[in-house]
């Protein structure tokens, strides 16, 4: 059941929604106008009426969506919204919630933008898995500011090492990542040498990613990322040189 | 008649070719344990299980084979949400959230075997009759469907959009017409259909080609599922269970006419474009506690409650096909995924949809139906153990899951890139109660509705009256029109005022 607090929460955040909507309704409305429209001439030769020109269905989605957004705002506005958008109630997080994701936030970033380009793939999902479940299983935020610090500290080593695309097959980011991780699972289980859970997660961060990734190219021969990775480079090589050949002659 | 036998054959024929290969049960088994493994972890939905399979399976093996692994997850995860509403009073997915109104105080009275074995019966004929229904009316829709010109096509899209937007939203109907809104925006990017011409690609060559599908899917249903799951979470505390998990075949022939009831309810909203399992299981749930002479013991731990919820989820999935393969507009979330693994493998859902895939379809939903059938039956147990992992514990690796399956589809790290994206803004439209499942519609549809819309005020010249020249365009735009007039709240008092006078 919703409660009055959720519901001046909900329009508070509905305010700070249209307005965020409105200024992207009004920014793609002008990229939009830079789209052929009325009678538009190329090359000499009459190409495009209004109703086939590619600007009228865009143009449509966010005088559309502008004007909804007028109608949120309207709404948020008569139910108070406006006067809470400022206030904690408002915002609707707390410090917990906003460290929780903001950490988060930090670590999918440096996955996805940082590592999995450049690092190899079951050395940089390893870490992810670490540094998730050691960082959130127990809700501490000490440990999800040091799980997101790893992480980072991962990412930025990887892009100030091999920024540029003809650099991602090398390993000199492979090794600071392993380090990395192998440094954050042994912290981990030395400081946690009760917890039965964490004990199983340098299993669950090697086995996934390393099945994932062989399942991926061998069985369904598929493309991964990183193919010339430090550990991956090295299966690949072995499975055609050593193993294929067992079964091929 | 010769139609009916004409069905049937066709039928028996993909039947028996599945039955006789034996790659059919590897695929089936793996993929109801995965299916109802997922629906069973709170956390991890229907939709999820079918995009992530759709992300390993959707362009690695053949189309035949990914429709056995799809399909079966879908079967399978829509049934598994079952498992926590009974035992934990926490519904796995949004369409077991019914059947925790009845379940759990079954089996908190030490009924709980009773109760699990009642929703797999109820899910196993609740599949049964959807499927049924998929093969009837899908004939006689693609025979009507064939009639169907752009105009119609355009009107049906934003038909679509708009009743899941209206429907799947749980604050304001504004903020799903906007989640709707997002989505068609986000299918314009691209070279347009018609005249190649680039629109909103910011110079980027990889977007010259749209956003892809799984990717899109991936980050709208994954991303936010992992984000808001990785918190501390007690497991709740479990209903014992004491008894056998026995269908009670007693309760299943006294209750037939409510089973069939909601059957067909199911069926029915899940043949709505865009409208959901959830919304079936609430819709049957609250007709059957309105006409049942035990409705004043809904909630309490009914069994006519729990078979009202539990048919209508499952019967939904027959239904959300049917508009997905005469159409192409799908009828739930779950089939918008399934949609994505159709247009990887390159089959255009519609009008001119290989037969041969209908039946197929209709074939691995029966064999899919009594797999899941026997499962729930024979290992109910172990997916009550499953129930005892913490999220933490699994949400990582879904992370790692969706990375490669999404990575791996085709556009390599630009789709890593744009499944972040949409994620955290997926993340952002959960918190401010704006639907998903529109958005994912709208994407979905919004080239379908793009092209139709502008070829059809292309081959008029730019008379608007083509929208309305045609019964079907003139009827699906009085719909279209209805439907947004339903929900402004002037005519909507004026209607109340109306029906005042008149009672």
């Amino acid at each position: 059941m919703e409660t009055t607090d959720d519901k001046a929460v909900m329009r508070a955040r509905d305010f700070w929604a249209s307005l965020v909507l409105m200024a992207l309704s009004v920014f793609f409305l002008w990229r939009t106008s830079e789209i052929p429209f009325l009678d538009a001439r190329q090359g000499g030769v009459s190409g495009v009426h209004w109703y086939d020109s590619a600007a009228i269905v865009p143009l449509g989605i966010f005088l559309c969506m502008l004007v909804l957004s007028g109608i949120l705002m309207a709404i948020s506005i008569r139910a108070g919204g406006a006067k809470n958008a400022l206030s904690s109630v408002g915002l609707g997080w707390n410090a917990a919630e906003a460290l929780r994701f903001g950490t988060l936030a930090v670590i999918f970033l440096s996955y996805i933008a940082a590592l999995v380009p450049r690092v190899d793939f079951i050395i940089a999902s390893g870490l992810l898995i670490t540094a998730l479940i050691y960082g959130y299983h127990a809700g501490k935020p000490a440990r999800m500011k040091l799980a997101a610090l790893v992480v980072a500290a991962a990412g930025i080593a990887a892009m100030t090492m091999h920024y540029p695309q003809s650099e991602w097959d090398s390993h000199g980011d492979d090794w600071v990542t392993l380090a990395l991780w192998a440094g954050l699972t042994v912290w981990m289980l030395w400081n946690n040498r009760d917890d039965r859970v964490l004990r199983i997660i340098p299993w669950i961060a090697v086995c996934t990613p390393l099945i994932l990734v062989c399942a991926m190219a061998f069985g369904f021969r598929q493309n991964v990322p990183n193919r010339g990775g430090l550990i991956f480079s090295q299966i690949e090589y072995h499975y055609y040189v050593t193993l294929r050949p067992l079964w091929r002659d | 008649m010769d139609f009916v036998f004409s069905q049937l054959a066709g039928f028996g024929d993909a039947f028996a070719d599945l039955v006789l290969d034996p790659l059919t049960y590897l695929y089936l088994v793996t993929s109801v344990f995965l299916g109802i493994t997922f629906g069973a972890l709170p956390g991890l939905t229907a939709t999820l299980a079918v995009t992530i399979l759709t992300g390993f399976f959707g362009n690695k093996i053949p189309l035949d084979y990914s429709l056995i692994a799809l399909l079966g997850a879908y079967v399978g995860a829509i049934y598994g949400g079952s498992y926590p509403s009974i035992v934990l009073n926490i519904p796995g997915t949004a369409a077991s959230a019914a059947t925790a109104m009845d379940g759990h105080p079954l089996a908190k009275a030490g009924r709980g075997g009773e109760a699990l074995g009642l929703t797999t019966t109820a899910s196993f004929i609740g599949t049964l009759i959807g499927t049924v229904a998929l093969l009837i009316f899908v004939w006689v829709l693609l025979l009507i469907s064939k009639n169907i010109a752009s105009p119609e096509k355009a009107l049906l899209a934003l038909f679509g959009i708009l009743l899941s937007g209206t429907l799947m939203s749980s604050d304001l109907v504004v903020k799903g017409w906007i989640a709707g809104l997002i989505g068609l925006a986000m299918a314009m990017v691209g070279l347009d259909p018609l005249l190649s011409e680039p629109r909103y690609t910011f110079g980027w060559s990889y977007m010259l080609s749209g956003f892809q599908v799984v990717p899109v899917l991936m980050g709208a249903f994954a991303v936010p599922q992992v984000i808001e799951g990785l918190r501390r979470a007690e497991i709740g505390k479990m209903a014992q269970l004491n008894d056998r998990i026995v269908p009670n075949l007693a309760a299943v022939r006294r209750y037939l006419p409510t089973i069939t009831r909601s059957g067909v309810i199911g069926t029915g909203v899940g043949a709505l474009p865009g409208v959901g399992e959830d919304v079936a299981g609430w819709v049957s749930y609250g007709v059957g506690k309105s006409v049942s002479r035990e409705g004043k013991k809904f909630g309490k731990g009914s069994l006519e409650g729990l078979l009202s919820a539990e048919t209508a989820n499952n019967a939904c999935i027959g239904g959300a096909l049917i508009p997905l393969l005469v159409l192409g507009i799908p009828g739930s979330p779950p089939a918008a995924a399934l949609m994505g693994a159709l247009k990887i493998n390159n089959v255009i859902p519609g009008p001119t949809i290989d037969p041969a895939i209908i039946l197929r379809v209709v074939a691995i939903l029966v064999l899919a139906s009594f797999t899941m059938f026997l499962m729930g039956l024979f290992t109910a147990r172990v997916f009550i153990r499953i129930l005892r992992i913490p999220q933490t514990l699994f949400l990582p690796v879904v992370m790692v899951l969706t990375t490669i399956g999404s990575f791996s589809v085709g556009g390599g790290i630009n789709d890593l890139y744009l499944m972040l994206g949409v994620g955290f803004v997926a993340y952002f439209m959960n918190m401010l109660a704006f639907p998903i499942a529109p958005l994912v519609i709208g994407v979905i549809l919004g080239g379908l509705f793009d092209e139709t819309f502008r070829r059809s005020l292309f081959l008029a010249d730019g008379d608007l009256s083509v929208f309305a020249s045609r019964p079907g365009a003139a009827i699906l735009l009085a719909l279209n029109v209805a439907l947004i007039l339903s929900q402004i709240p002037v005519v909507k008092r004026t209607f109340g005022r109306l029906r005042g006078r008149t009672a």
